[in-house]
């Protein structure tokens, strides 16, 4: 009885760390009624300094559109790696679309920042369309984008 | 014995047939006019058009050992813009879609759930 408690505790102390250290974050991302196809998105994440962390998720399948998203087609070099298994079917204008990601804590309040990168066909391109601060405080906040995107808002 | 000997002069004798049908065909007189046998062929060369088989783009199913064909006659795996299929393979490949492969261990992502993803 003594080692199957010890057994729980263990498991339970090992459990606890792990659930603390990323949460689920749900991005929505509302479109404008631009008239146009389906609209690529790039979300990524960037350091205080501006330098790429990585990507979140990439709405569009087809590659060969990527170097539309210019500002993470630069920071990437247009590897598909960064975007493998975080990646989506392009988004129609007026579409809403909604991720749930488990996401690290360490994202929050240390001075990072999401960024998303638009891109419709036949039409201009719009690096930096969101730029938007991850703090705790800031979530559920919508924001607008440049050109395709009505608001932005991610939540916790 | 005696088998394989007839076995060997029918053989010689077949070839011999053939070949000198054959030698007959490939050769003219000097003065133009064709042997026996040349004038069979000769008059098929002049006679028979030249049949090429068809090479038109119509097919849609056989595409003969390369991967597929590049007729602009179907809507799927060519190589222009405006399909919604894999593009002719240039550049990079295309990523894996979500919920195939585990998200890029980039620091960004924990371990729990894997991505959901909505379109309203």
């Amino acid at each position: 009885m003594k080692s199957l408690l010890a057994t729980l505790a263990l498991t339970t102390a090992l459990t606890l760390p792990g659930l603390a250290m990323a949460r689920p974050v749900t991005l929505t991302t509302t479109l404008n009624s631009y008239g146009g196809d389906g609209a690529y998105l790039a979300l990524y994440v960037t350091d205080a300094s501006g330098a790429y962390m990585g990507s979140l998720w990439m709405a569009g399948t087809k590659s060969k559109y990527y170097e539309h998203l210019t500002d993470w087609y630069r920071a990437t070099g247009g590897d598909t790696a960064q975007v493998n298994g975080i990646t989506g079917a392009s988004v129609g204008a007026g579409r809403t679309l909604e991720i749930t990601l488990d996401l690290a804590d360490a994202l929050f309040d240390a001075g990072y920042t999401l960024h998303i990168d638009a891109a419709v066909e036949d039409m201009r391109d719009s690096p930096n369309e969101v730029a938007v601060p991850l703090t705790t405080a800031g979530a559920g906040t919508p924001v607008t984008g440049r050109r395709y995107i009505a608001s932005f808002a991610y939540d916790m | 014995m005696r088998k394989i000997l007839t076995l060997l002069v029918a053989s010689t004798a077949l070839t011999a047939v053939i070949g000198t049908t054959a030698w007959s065909a490939m050769n003219a007189a000097p003065d133009g006019s064709p042997r026996p046998f040349a004038a069979i062929w000769q008059d098929a060369t002049q006679s028979l058009p030249l049949i090429l088989a068809s090479d038109d783009d119509d097919d849609d199913d056989e595409s003969h050992g390369s991967r597929r064909d590049h007729d602009d006659d179907d809507d799927d795996e060519d190589c222009d813009d405006d399909d919604d299929d894999d593009d002719c393979g240039s550049g990079a490949p295309n990523p894996a879609p979500a919920g195939t492969v585990a998200p890029p261990q980039n620091g960004l992502f924990g371990n729990g759930a894997p991505p959901q993803v909505q379109v309203n």
